[in-house]
């Protein structure tokens, strides 16, 4: 479980030193077991520092995110070891191949002998990598790259997964063993959360969405429920009269 | 425990995996240590050539004909006239212009056994102009001494009534020490490939990685920075030791193709000094890769790391030779990292006793300064500034 409460954080303006950005302003939302919680915004709502401020990576100037209960201030180490992280900008160690990247951070995890090996297999079948698992990633495409990079998250099978538009540069293939694999993760009580800007997705895949706008929750609910808050039919037209961009309908 | 070792492992793995299989930086980053014995080698033989060596001189005289049995000495002494110079060399010689003025008057102030005045004319400050002069120098003292010693003998004259006292020099240094210069070399080569041969590994794992997206992911992982930190810090030094080791080993192999006894010197790397110097230098290589993790993670750039981190490189090749030329070195020279390594270094081509304090000093502080590195960089990496730079 993914619990935030009251975040704010300000960035010091690199032109103007008095001047603050907001970047949050009073963020919480809780993302619960057996969940897939989606998170929408748009560019600049704060979606990435919030994140970063759930991985240990920022200290919030005020309010606190714990994962299963640890607050990732105070015990960064503990709190990261219960989560699965595909950033929104990921690379790859180009010299090394796919399958010591996973073993790599299969081993940062604590992983060892035997349970490492076989939980290194498992994710290479079930991301369908048998191919590409001992060849050096240098010249891997955009999809290849991704599944990599979500192999290497998911290898330690976090009780938490924090996904920042996973489904860019996939194709349709990757895109459903990508969607079949958080439904079997939720299945088990896993917590997801999920950024994405992909509405149709967001829509088909999440329990919960919520939805930011300038460093604030501006709306949450089911899709269905948001779609009927701002009385309109599809989410992306609920999404941009929610986020006040257009008619200034925001809660 | 048990898991910070696997942990630690699983970085420094990756981080030797990664090292080792950029091939091209790699044989860059080992460049210095396979060329310093080839250029050492090139360098004394050609110095001994030049010590060894008399080449021909040739001289402008005016008046030769005036001193047949002096010309003929000098001949002797590989001095010639200017008249036979080869084609070849005759603008070198033409510049140099030196010129011996022999008066009418020689053979008639010979045989009157009266002072003889010959004029040497040259640009004395003009280097090249040094040795023959020294050698016309010695080659006319010698004649005329010859000279002065036979009439002296002719008159029942024990030539020793000459030279009352006489100096008997004893050299107290011992033989190795006697070429220097493969030693000052040698010294200053290990200290720069010590500092230059992890340069480009301890880049392209910080400022590099960060440019490659990969720094994030990993600073969200549950691992401290300070392993992190570590990790890039033994690979890297790792690349420095072996530079350290190739050319210890390639020079004590190399030097064996220069025939030092020619000028009367011997050089040869023993084992137990060429052990002695690694683990000696073995703080060293930590502590370089320690200054260019440190300075290649604060750059914005990998371009700006490479430059920045560049400069470092001048320390370790500018303090030995500041270092060499003091005459009053201050104590503190010992402990500091680089100079005090330097002295050290000198001390044992010279075949100087080791002053072992010196040596337990100056390996603790920079041991200690790459302690205080580690820690700094891995307290930085924790920073927001960092995070922050990192999109």
């Amino acid at each position: 479980m993914i619990e935030v409460n009251n975040l704010h954080k300000s960035f010091i303006d690199k032109k103007d030193k008095k001047q603050n950005i907001k970047a949050l302003d009073g963020l919480s939302f809780t993302a619960k077991d057996g969940e897939i919680t989606g998170i929408l915004g748009p560019n600049g709502a704060g979606k990435t520092t919030c994140l970063r401020t759930l991985y240990g990576l920022l200290s919030a100037d005020q309010g606190y995110a714990t994962i299963d209960g640890i607050s990732v201030t105070e015990n960064p180490l503990a709190a990261r070891a219960k989560l699965g992280i595909f950033p929104d900008k990921f690379g790859l160690y180009e010299r090394l191949t796919a399958y010591e990247q996973i073993d790599y951070f299969a081993s940062i995890h604590g992983m060892t002998g035997k349970a490492k090996k076989q939980a290194i297999e498992q994710v290479i079948i079930d991301l369908e990598l048998s191919d590409l698992a001992h060849r050096k990633t240098v010249g891997f495409s955009q999809g290849q790259r991704m599944k990599v990079t979500l192999a290497q998250s998911l290898v330690h099978q976090p009780q938490n997964f924090v996904l920042d538009e996973p489904t860019r540069g996939l194709d349709v293939m990757s895109t459903r063993i990508l969607r079949n694999h958080l439904a079997k993760f939720k299945a088990k009580g896993h917590c997801i959360l999920f950024s994405s800007h992909v509405m149709q997705e967001v829509a088909a895949l999440c329990d919960r969405v919520i939805i930011v706008a300038k460093g604030k929750i501006a709306a949450q609910g089911t899709p269905q429920e948001l779609c009927d808050l701002a009385g309109e039919k599809n989410l992306e037209e609920a999404f941009v009269k929610l986020i006040g961009s257009d008619e200034g309908v925001a809660a | 425990m048990n898991a910070h070792i696997n942990q630690l492992k699983a970085l420094v793995v990756k981080e030797y995996k990664e090292a080792f299989r950029d091939k091209r930086a790699l044989m860059m980053a080992l460049m210095m240590a396979f060329l310093a014995p080839v250029g050492l080698v090139i360098m004394s033989k050609i110095i001994i050539e030049e010590a060894v060596d008399e080449p021909p001189v040739y001289i402008k005289f005016t008046g030769a004909e005036n001193a047949p049995m002096l010309i003929k000495h000098l001949a002797d002494k590989n001095l010639f006239s200017f008249a036979d110079v080869p084609e070849g060399e005759k603008a070198a010689w033409e510049q140099r212009n030196i010129a011996i003025n022999i008066p009418e008057d020689y053979a008639e102030n010979m045989t009157q056994g009266k002072v003889i005045k010959l004029h040497l004319k040259a640009d004395f400050t003009d280097k090249a102009v040094n040795p023959p002069v020294r050698r016309i120098n010695n080659a006319v003292r010698e004649f005329s001494l010859s000279i002065g010693y036979k009439r002296l003998l002719v008159r029942g004259v024990d030539v020793r009534l000459l030279n009352p006292v006489k100096l008997i020099e004893q050299d107290t240094a011992k033989p190795d020490a006697t070429f220097m210069l493969i030693s000052m070399m040698l010294g200053a080569y290990l200290l720069i490939t010590a500092f230059t041969t992890g340069l480009s590994i301890a880049i392209d794992s910080s400022a590099g990685e960060r440019e490659r997206n990969v720094l994030e992911m990993l600073l969200c992982q549950p691992v401290s920075t300070l392993k992190i930190v570590l990790a890039k810090l033994i690979s890297a030094s790792t690349i420095a030791f072996i530079g350290v080791v190739l050319l210890l080993s390639l020079t004590s192999v190399s030097v064996g193709f220069v025939d030092l006894t020619k000028i009367g010197a011997t050089f040869n790397l023993e084992l137990s000094t060429a052990i002695f110097l690694m683990l000696f230098l073995l703080p060293m290589c930590f502590f370089a890769s320690a200054c260019q993790l440190f300075v290649a993670f604060q750059t914005k750039s990998f371009k700006e790391a490479q430059s920045t981190v560049g400069m470092l490189i001048a320390i370790p090749a500018f303090i030995p030779f500041v270092v060499s030329m003091m005459d009053d070195r201050p104590e503190w020279l010992n402990w500091l990292p680089i100079s005090g390594q330097s002295m050290i270094i000198e001390g044992v081509f010279k075949g100087v006793e080791v002053n072992w304090l010196a040596v337990v000093a100056t390996s603790l502080v920079t041991i200690a300064l790459t302690v205080a590195l580690v820690l700094a960089l891995a307290k930085k990496l924790k920073s927001e500034k960092v995070v922050m730079a990192l999109s």
